[in-house]
């Protein structure tokens, strides 16, 4: 029994000049959470497109369940949420939910798909144009679900839902997730990611720089730091030898140590005698570590 | 019911709640043929051929807007708002989702000929021979093929506002030119003669002939084949053309 539902190898897609992703390598095993992460115009929705074969790679190779993404087989095993998808005018809901199940061999029913995704009556018997954003969203997630699927792909699937909706959606997709779904979806959000996800793969200008848990991510880009003022231009010389000091900055008459391990830095500054007054440790918050890793991509690139 | 049935009804239940088919496709005929028949004085000398003749004219009116209008704007919208990349990600075949279109636009096409005939013949008493209503409900039928063709080559454009500016004054010069609106005969002769190359001419001259217990000349036939095809070949080579970006 195979265990990769997706498999990624060595993937660059170019548009005219530009290269959209660059030489991406990855696998998702079946029943993982996996989230596709990073800024605006990371490639997120290219890879997304590729995976799904609306778009084919320039270079490489993408499987899934090994076979090609336009596979018959892969379509009957497949769910999807697009962005920006305006369901056909003129079919109510529950006709268009009707018309989708006849597609797959085994789909779910539609008590079920009422339930997981909280259509009510009323949004059953509304014309799909005259639909609200809200309720847009969920008779994607319906549509989605249609066929059983088992693996859901979800190009950024809570853009537009208020913090309930929201939360609920969550739920839900971790409850598929216990009956053995695979899950890929893609977000700029870090703490949805960091949330819904057991595993983060992170872009940022088309390259995948960080693939981890969001525990191993956190760690790799969230730093703290230990700030503080000097009397005077005082030497730092003999506490910027020391290892744990990953970086110094002066900002705003502030001295900024960055480390992660800021007991060890304290124990230092008061080892090597620095006369630092008003000492604060602070930890970046997600989105500025978020920032930091995009940011340092650029620089290093 | 198997997926084609399916797909084909709910194709043909989108085209039936669109409030602009009705109103093009199956109001403004019948009131036109109202209009012309009953309310103003036409002034001609045979005032039940003038019945007959107009009723096809209508009849080609109604057709040959929704195959222009209702199938190129509807490829547009489906596919500057996602849907048609959407419908690929499903198992349903490519195939069988381009048929369900044409077979529920047929269907659609069989309803508004057979509403538009039942109301001239009601209203005018038309008496037309069973064979005369079914030739002519058959050629406005299978005339209307190189319309769809040109239907599916303004759904090849970009923006749904340019589709259906375009296609708004190709049909109305297209049922102008071809005599759909007043008698071919009463046009100035500049009309006429660059009417007798237009597609719409040839197809409502087909019905003409039938009603007028005549048959449609080669001619006819031959022009709105080659309209077909060329309408055909242009969508084939523009999308290859926007493919290969």
């Amino acid at each position: 029994m195979m265990k990769e539902a997706v498999t990624v190898s060595n993937v660059t897609k170019h548009f005219q000049r530009k290269t959209a992703v660059n030489n991406i390598s990855f696998s998702i095993e079946k029943g993982e959470i996996a989230a596709i992460l990073g800024p605006n115009g990371a490639g997120k929705t290219t890879v997304v497109s590729m995976i799904l074969g609306l778009l084919k790679p320039s270079e490489g190779e993408i499987k899934l369940f090994n076979r090609v993404p336009d596979d018959q087989q892969v379509r009957e095993k497949i769910g999807v949420m697009l962005q920006e998808v305006s369901v056909m005018p003129g079919l109510k809901v529950d006709e268009i939910l009707e018309l989708f199940r006849s597609y797959y061999p085994n789909p779910l029913s539609m008590k079920e798909l009422v339930s997981l995704t909280a259509l009510t009556k009323e949004d059953l018997k509304t014309r799909a144009e005259k639909l609200s954003g809200g309720q847009k969203r969920r008779l994607s997630f319906a549509l989605a679900l249609a066929g059983n699927p088992e693996l859901l792909i979800l190009d950024e699937p809570t853009v537009g839902m208020d913090t309930s909706s929201r939360h609920r959606f969550w739920q839900t997709i971790h409850g598929l997730s216990d009956q053995g779904k695979t899950i890929i979806f893609s977000t700029h959000y870090l703490q949805e990611a960091d949330d819904a996800a057991q595993r983060i793969l992170f872009f940022t200008e088309g390259q995948l720089v960080a693939d981890g848990s969001p525990m191993q991510i956190r760690s790799r880009i969230q730093k703290q730091s230990v700030s503080f003022t000097l009397h005077s231009s005082e030497s730092l010389e003999r506490l910027s030898c020391h290892p744990e000091v990953e970086r110094v900055i002066h900002e705003h008459e502030r001295t900024i140590i960055q480390t992660s391990n800021t007991d060890k830095v304290l124990a230092l500054i008061f080892q090597e005698n620095i006369h630092a007054r008003d000492i604060r440790i602070e930890q970046a918050t997600l989105d500025e570590a978020f920032r930091q890793l995009a940011d340092g991509n650029r620089e290093a690139m | 019911m198997n997926v084609l049935q399916k797909q084909s009804i709910a194709e043909m239940k989108r085209v039936l709640r669109n409030k602009y088919f009705v109103l093009w496709s199956l109001i403004m005929p019948i009131a036109f043929y109202y209009f012309f028949t009953n309310v103003v004085n036409t002034n001609v000398p045979d005032q039940r051929a003038w019945e007959a003749h107009y009723l096809m004219s209508m009849t080609v009116f109604s057709v040959m807007g929704s195959s222009i209008m209702t199938l190129g704007i509807r490829m547009v919208q489906e596919r500057s708002q996602g849907w048609a990349a959407f419908i690929r990600l499903t198992p349903l075949p490519d195939h069988i989702y381009l048929s369900a279109q044409m077979i529920g636009q047929s269907v659609i096409h069989v309803l508004s000929i057979t509403v538009i005939f039942l109301f001239g013949a009601i209203i005018n008493d038309i008496a037309l021979s069973p064979f005369e209503w079914m030739m002519s409900g058959l050629w406005i039928l299978f005339g209307a093929l190189p319309f769809l063709a040109l239907g599916t080559l303004i759904g090849l454009m970009r923006k749904v506002e340019t589709a259906a500016g375009i296609s708004n004054v190709l049909y109305m010069l297209l049922a102008l030119g071809g005599g759909m609106w007043m008698p071919f005969e009463v046009m100035p002769d500049m009309m006429q003669s660059i009417g007798q190359w237009l597609p719409s001419y040839h197809f409502g001259s087909g019905a003409w002939e039938l009603v007028r217990g005549g048959s449609p000349t080669w001619k006819n036939i031959l022009i709105l084949i080659a309209y077909m095809m060329l309408f055909m070949l242009l969508s084939k080579y523009i999308r290859r053309k926007q493919e290969a970006v």
